[in-house]
């Protein structure tokens, strides 16, 4: 121990009056599995946090070298007692322990300290940085906005994927599912948004949380460490509630998330959440309603299975000016069993979100990355949540590659083709090979606007396919270095006017010139 | 629950309400007799005796404190508590803890009151090394 912490005591014991400490009661029953049967507690409250007391019969050292303090959360109220769950090692736990009642309702701190830092589903500090010095406690449940003081979803969350920007884009305050089997690029599409929010100016930049959710522990320090390196945590919070957790923790992380994301829409602030993934936390829950002996019901879920997201995913929305317009974006990940969608949670989770993104594996393996199949994908804000001059350039994107899509199981015959035919089905070639998109490396705005205007003009239309995305890199880069003002344009008015039209295409036509020896099609 | 915990259930809510335990047992034989479950007689009794034990347990309020010779100052310092609890001193179950160092503890009827020195100086660690 060191001399200060001693002197802290010193001053402690020179002040202390004498008192007792009332508290309302119970006794351990019985312990397993992370579920304890509590005797007494007649008036705790549902969702309530027990303390568990630890020190009764040990020694004053013992006692103090507990390692803090254990706690518990009221999940059942019975004729004779209470079920809780205990937010911690079991092993802590023994029959005939006392609980004492706290009546709290489970609540977590959140602060700006908390911008850059790791925490547990408690929201504790969880990488070892030190504590918190100024917290305000959010409840874990709260009621979502109701209608009155929302706002429509009009302002729109840049990506930075061109695939989603264009064609499923996300507006401040909805709600977008990203669903797919394991090992198509779920993490990867939601890591993408978090880094695109460093190109957003810090006044409008959202907050972002990232909860992982039975997850393993190396996944999670590989994620921090990216968004470390690339400058992306000092505006991010993640909550972990690794697969080595208890369910119950687990199951509560997205709600501590949650919770953290409304301290800072409360003060009408932006906030982007990612739920790393809904599936597992469906799961966790599972788990412990089994413990608890509620009823299962399909798959073996609790009946309550559909209340659990939807009171989680509505809590995502933007609020009105009176409630100061802050917004939560949520973007929850569900993972499929070989990309069956009809699944009991998949199904429920598509009906809560305002759209989806399919993640599918075959376009994964074909190269095709982002793989999101945007045929079945759609966003249910639409056009609402773009740019004017997002708008302006995407529109007829999805349905070429619609066309695409439909034309491309002739391209085995392509000799037979009539003209036409083939040239769309070159075109849809090059508007794919334009939508792909390196993972870690989200693309601003005004550079996707421009690109895609490029894509629309034909300008690839002389490229050979397999270099598109090379060619695509290098004319983003040139308008970088010669045309910063144009792009910056674009990003200050969100238009495409007819003066940036002209510069682009001047733009285009003098970077063909410099590199004609990447446009012939041969 | 099970069969037999409702059964005993049932029956600590008959003696709870007045009627003598030898009555009270004597009709739930019969009872089981004409539903064809005499069988569970055994278990119920058993149940019976554990709910019976849990409310011992509930009921009876005990008083911790570090030393025996504590135990008067401690009894006239929960003097007032007790009379909350409408518990008689008396009927107060008095147990030595010297892991408490000093003070007093008193538990019983789900709550418990905490005035010993281990809790304060725990308290003061606590606030000094997790701040």
């Amino acid at each position: 121990m060191d001399t200060s912490t001693v002197e802290k005591i010193v001053k402690e014991i020179e002040n202390i009056a004498p008192s007792h400490e009332g508290a309302h009661v119970g006794k351990v029953v019985s312990v397993g599995d992370g579920v304890v049967a509590i005797d007494g507690l007649s008036k705790a409250v549902m969702s309530e946090i027990v303390v568990f007391e630890e020190g009764k019969g040990k020694k004053l050292k013992d006692s103090m070298e507990t390692q803090g303090e254990l706690y518990g959360l009221i999940l059942n109220l019975e004729e004779d007692g209470v079920r809780a769950s205990i937010l911690g090692e079991t092993s802590r736990v023994s029959e005939g322990m006392t609980v004492k009642s706290t009546g709290r309702i489970l609540s977590v701190p959140a602060s700006e300290e908390m911008l850059g830092r790791v925490v547990n589903a408690l929201g504790e500090p969880a990488d070892g940085k030190g504590p918190f010095k100024k917290t305000t406690m959010m409840p874990v449940e709260r009621q979502a906005a109701g209608v009155i003081d929302r706002k429509g979803v009009s302002v729109p969350l840049q990506t930075g994927i061109k695939a989603i920007d264009a064609m499923i884009p996300i507006g401040r305050g909805q709600r977008e599912l990203i669903i797919g089997d394991r090992g198509t690029g779920k993490t990867t599409v939601a890591i993408d948004t978090i880094l695109n929010q460093k190109n957003e100016p810090k006044d409008k930049r959202p907050i972002c949380i990232y909860v992982a959710i039975g997850q393993k522990e190396s996944k999670t320090a590989r994620i921090a460490q990216q968004l470390r390196e690339q400058g992306a945590m000092e505006y991010t919070i993640i909550v972990d509630a690794p697969a080595s957790t208890p369910a119950a923790l687990q199951y509560l992380a997205p709600f501590s998330g949650v919770a953290i994301g409304e301290y800072f829409m409360d003060q009408g602030k932006d906030v982007l959440i990612i739920y790393d993934d809904l599936s597992k936390q469906a799961t966790a829950y599972r788990q412990l309603s089994l413990l608890l002996r509620r009823p299962p019901g399909r798959e073996a879920y609790p009946g309550d299975i559909f209340y659990l997201h939807s009171r989680l995913l509505e809590r995502a929305c933007r609020v009105s000016e009176e409630k100061g317009g802050g917004s939560i974006t949520a973007l929850p990940i569900i993972e499929t069993q070989e990309g069956d969608v009809s699944g009991y949670i998949p199904t429920n989770v598509i009906s809560i979100t305002d759209g989806q993104m399919f993640l599918i594996t075959d376009l994964f393996n074909k190269g095709i990355r982002p793989a999101i199949d945007v045929g079945i994908s759609v966003s249910r804000v639409g056009s609402a949540a773009q740019t004017k001059a997002m708008k302006g350039v995407a529109g007829g994107i999805k349905l070429e590659l619609a066309q695409f899509r439909d034309l491309e199981a002739f391209m085995q015959f392509a000799s037979d083709l009539d003209k036409e035919t083939a040239d769309r089905i070159e075109s849809g070639r090059r508007m794919v090979e334009v939508l792909k998109q390196k993972n870690g490396a989200p693309i601003p705005i005004e550079k996707q606007v421009a690109v895609l205007y490029a894509a629309n003009s034909k300008f690839f239309a002389e490229v050979p396919v397999g270099k598109v995305t090379a060619v695509e890199a290098q004319f983003t880069q040139f308008l970088d270095a010669q045309y910063a003002k144009t792009l910056a344009e674009i990003k200050k008015s969100g238009q495409l006017s007819d003066d940036t039209k002209k510069k682009l295409n001047i733009a285009a036509g003098e970077f063909q010139l410099a590199h004609k020896e990447l446009f012939s099609s041969t | 629950m099970t069969m037999e915990s409702a059964y005993a259930q049932a029956l600590w809510k008959m003696v709870e309400g007045g009627m003598s335990p030898a009555k009270a047992v004597h009709e739930l034989r019969d009872l089981l007799k004409a539903r064809g479950r005499e069988a569970l007689l055994p278990r119920i009794g058993r149940a019976f005796a554990r709910i019976a034990e849990r409310e011992g347990k509930r009921t009876g309020v005990t008083l911790s404190v570090a030393r025996e010779k504590d135990e008067r100052a401690a009894k006239s310092a929960v003097k007032q508590i007790l009379a909350e609890f409408g518990v008689e001193p008396k009927e107060v179950n008095i147990h030595v803890d010297d892991s408490l160092i000093g003070g007093w503890r008193l538990e019983g009827r789900e709550h418990l009151v905490d005035a010993s020195y281990k809790r304060i100086l725990v308290d003061v660690y606590n606030a000094a090394t997790r701040t």
